[in-house]
């Protein structure tokens, strides 16, 4: 994946006339919540205050140095695992997928320098994620043989897990117009585009060992809030603080997706053109 | 007699909509959702109730009224606004009746006249404005059980401090108690959204069960060993009841559902787009759009363009809901004797639906209610009907299971609430939910006006939680109604915020935002301290 540009944080134009919500509350915090089993979304602020210190402590040139990483830590019983996720200094969100459900986590925000030193900035709260699946514990008193549970499984109707006909239902009621944008995979304005079909399936097999895998790609960036914006020529609705976000299926061979945004006054265009290739190979077993 | 029966079926109908109440203005678009879904849903469900009762007809139905719902059914403002609604309607509808004679649409435009004239007879004469007096008179004969909501059916496993989820339940289970004299006994979490512990909030408001979307049970530790087929008991002991996706999947089915059958009613073609602008247009909005008014005459009749669909036939569009519902019922006998026999045990069978499915989308969907109930109770002995209570007070003992977190959105999490589209709203939200929390802690006993500020705060961070927004923004309809209202209260409630830290308020403004926002007029603020929720957790 490259990215050919930057957001560029000068040059701010004068305040959107509307009353926007603030960009932020002036205090250092991070919070993280469960989105689905692989999933969470974190958010954060750094205040000014909080990075002056850090400048004060390790040097003027500490953001410049150090790379802005998001530190997801295991937090289930007796595990001290975590890794790092790079976002840019921008950055104020991010969605973090994690490979184990069913466990919890935490998340820190910091400074990652040259020589590796980890500095944190802010932690989050600790979320419990679900399992996503059939419970291996069982319990004597209400025991059920395996075989009769399968069945069960399927009588309690597993096979539509997740398929949201509360939510169809729901949309269709209360108004119509924008319901088939909503469930074709063309939307652009954050439904996830992934659905079973987009998933690389590999053929049943008598033994139960599966794999399945795709991946997606998420958008993201900050304007004024009065900006009109495009991504691949298409309007792009701005939440009230400015930034935007999309996520797109990614299918193999090359996408481009130009970013344009132009100000309320139309005297500033600023463009960000973001290429990305994805290639997927199969071992096709 | 009593006990030949196989298993249960418990009928649950969410009803709800967004607190959407605008005096500000004299006509308010968003309005209208309030009042088609009272005369296409909740009179018509009304309307049933009581011509099954007149008759001798036994039935069981869960309804959740949630606490916005009833706020806009008492409001005075909107109970004007409605008499205007329904009347322009019935003046329309009364017009429409001569207009069509030797038509093709002369039926269909007197089965208007006479349901409008109905809803007015109903809402007049049964009820004089009070519908909730209506639904309390079949909660009290034991035919419907009435179960409350979040309080403005707030998504409750995206809150981060559990004050909010505490205040969530508890302002929901005394505005119950104010509408229908005692307490709830069940509850609708929105969106089927749990998450595991919070629970105990529900047990210390006196609730003793709720429902959950079906991987909530079948996921849940240990294994549940009747699946969705029987309630469970979370640790804190309030009831966990699962949906069943079969009787789910009949009804929505993009396939083969009941609601796609073409001898009925078609929803897209709708009178406001049909009939010469300066004859419909005293029954629009005052800025002149066309848009649905609600009265339709044509059938879906098949895959055809809509100008050439064909005349709506009320009397057919009947009797396929009866055999719709013959269909329903068979089905779910010989759901429940298989489950009988797989199981060993009755089972109980949760079909849970969005109220407004029936009658507003699915507009011969009261019909088809009105005949399960009937068949039901004349026509078969496999099934009973059964409220949620009736079911535990007959079965109190069941497995203890730790639910997983669900919901009953797409997916089957949280995703429809936290995506692109509105994940920038919770940091809002949080930082209200946190000052909210502050302010009831500093303030144990406030009086005169800090403590009606205090209480507006709660009163605006409550509305701002609506999952209503959040969802509006997903799907894209009705998406800058939404964003205009989750930003208006953030703004409402840190203004108040800083008003009070800064010992600087405006009374007029305290006294417009008490006038626009007056949901829970009798709320207080303590319900947010941390001592209450640490309470109420303890049980």
């Amino acid at each position: 994946m490259t990215s050919s540009g930057r957001l560029n944080k000068e040059n701010r134009g004068p305040e959107a006339e509307h009353k926007a919500l603030p960009d932020g509350y002036g205090s250092t915090e991070a919070a993280l919540l469960p989105r689905d089993p692989n999933w969470m979304f974190i958010y954060w602020e750094i205040s000014d205050n909080s990075r002056v210190n850090l400048k004060r402590k390790h040097g003027a040139d500490i953001f410049e140095k150090g790379r802005q990483v998001i530190r997801v830590h295991d937090a289930s019983d007796g595990a001290k695992a975590f890794f790092d996720i790079t976002v840019m200094h921008e950055a104020r969100s991010w969605y973090v997928n994690v490979q184990e459900p069913g466990r919890a986590y935490f998340c820190e925000v910091g400074l990652v320098l040259p020589d590796g030193t980890f500095i944190s900035i802010v932690k989050t709260n600790t979320v419990s994620l679900p399992a996503g699946r059939v419970s291996d514990v069982t319990d004597e008193k209400w025991m059920a043989v395996t075989a009769d549970f399968d069945k069960l499984l399927q009588l309690s109707g597993v096979e539509y897990i997740g398929k949201g006909s509360g939510e169809v239902a729901k949309s269709l009621a209360q108004r119509w117009e924008m319901l088939r944008a909503v469930f074709s995979r063309a939307s652009s304005w954050g439904v996830s585009s992934m659905s079973s079909q987009a998933l690389h399936k590999q053929p049943e097999e008598a033994r139960k060992f599966r794999l399945v895998a795709d991946c997606e790609l998420i958008l993201y960036g900050a304007t004024e809030p009065d900006a009109f914006v495009t991504v691949a020529g298409r309007k792009v609705s701005l939440n009230p603080d400015g930034t935007f976000s999309m996520r797109f299926a990614l299918p193999d061979g090359e996408m481009g997706l130009p970013v344009k945004a132009m100000s309320k006054d139309e005297k500033d265009l600023r463009e960000i053109d973001i290429k990305v290739r994805r290639t997927t190979k199969t071992d096709g077993k | 007699m009593a006990n030949n029966e196989k298993g249960y079926l418990a009928l649950v109908l969410h009803a709800h909509l967004p607190f959407i109440r605008h005096p500000e203005y004299d006509d308010f678009l968003e309005e209208d959702w309030f009042f088609e879904a009272m005369c296409e849903t909740y009179l018509p469900l009304l309307d049933i109730y009581e011509r099954l009762t007149a008759e001798g007809t036994d039935f069981r139905v869960t309804m959740s009224l949630t606490p916005p719902l009833c706020n806009m059914m008492a409001d005075e403002l909107l109970r004007e606004r409605f008499r205007r609604y329904y009347n322009l309607r019935l003046e329309l509808a009364e017009k429409e009746a001569v207009r069509t004679r030797n038509t093709p649409y002369q039926d269909a435009a007197r089965m208007y006249e006479a349901k409008f004239r109905r809803i007015r007879e109903l809402y007049e004469d049964y009820y004089h404005g009070r519908i909730l007096d209506g639904f309390k008179k079949f909660q009290d004969m034991g035919k419907l059980e009435i179960i409350t909501c979040g309080a403005t059916h707030g998504f409750l496993p995206l809150a981060l401090r559990k004050e909010v989820v505490h205040a969530q339940v508890k302002l929901a289970a005394d505005d119950y108690r104010k509408h229908f004299g005692r307490g709830p006994r069940g509850i609708w979490l929105a969106e089927c959204a749990y998450n595991p512990g919070d629970d105990v909030f529900l047990r210390s408001q006196g609730i003793r069960y709720f429902f959950l979307e079906t991987h909530g049970i079948i996921y849940g530790s240990p294994r549940p060993r009747y699946g969705v087929y029987a309630p469970v008991y979370c640790p804190s002991g309030v009831a966990a009841f699962g949906r069943d996706m079969e009787s789910a999947q009949q009804v929505w089915s993009a396939e083969t559902g009941y609601p796609g059958d073409h001898r009925y009613r078609e929803f897209y073609r709708d009178l406001g787009y049909d009939l010469e602008y300066d004859y419909i247009k005293p029954y629009l909005h005052q800025d002149g759009v066309r848009r649905n008014i609600g009265l339709k005459y044509h059938k879906i009749t098949g895959r055809v363009p809509l100008d050439q669909k064909a005349p709506y036939n009320p009397h057919e569009a009947r009797d396929v809901a009866a055999s719709h519902a013959g269909n329903f019922m068979f089905n779910r006998e010989r759901q429940i004797e298989h489950l009988e026999g797989f199981l060993g045990k009755k089972p109980i069978v949760v079909s849970m639906y969005d109220a407004e499915l029936y009658g507003h989308w699915w507009y011969e969907g009261t019909d088809f209610l009105e005949f399960l109930f009937k068949k039901v109770h004349y026509d078969q002995k496999t099934i009973k009907m059964v409220t949620p209570s009736e079911y535990l007070s007959m079965h109190p003992d069941n497995q203890v299971v730790q639910p997983s977190m669900s919901t009953w959105g797409d997916k089957g999490y949280n995703e429809v609430w936290l995506n692109g589209t509105n994940d920038w709203m919770y940091r809002h939200l949080h930082k209200q939910a946190e000052r909210m929390v502050e302010l009831a802690n500093k303030f144990p006993r406030a009086a005169g006006t800090l403590k009606r500020a205090l209480n507006q705060c709660g009163r605006e961070l409550v509305l701002g939680m609506s999952s209503d927004w959040a969802f509006l923004m997903t799907v894209g309809t009705a998406k800058s109604y939404s964003t205009k209202r989750f930003v208006s209260h953030t703004h409402r409630f840190n203004g108040l915020y800083e008003q009070i830290m800064g010992n600087r308020l405006e009374e007029g403004w305290l006294k417009e935002l008490e006038w626009k926002d007056n949901i829970f007029p009798e709320m207080s603020y303590r319900v947010f301290s941390t001592k209450e929720m640490e309470k109420a957790a303890k049980g």
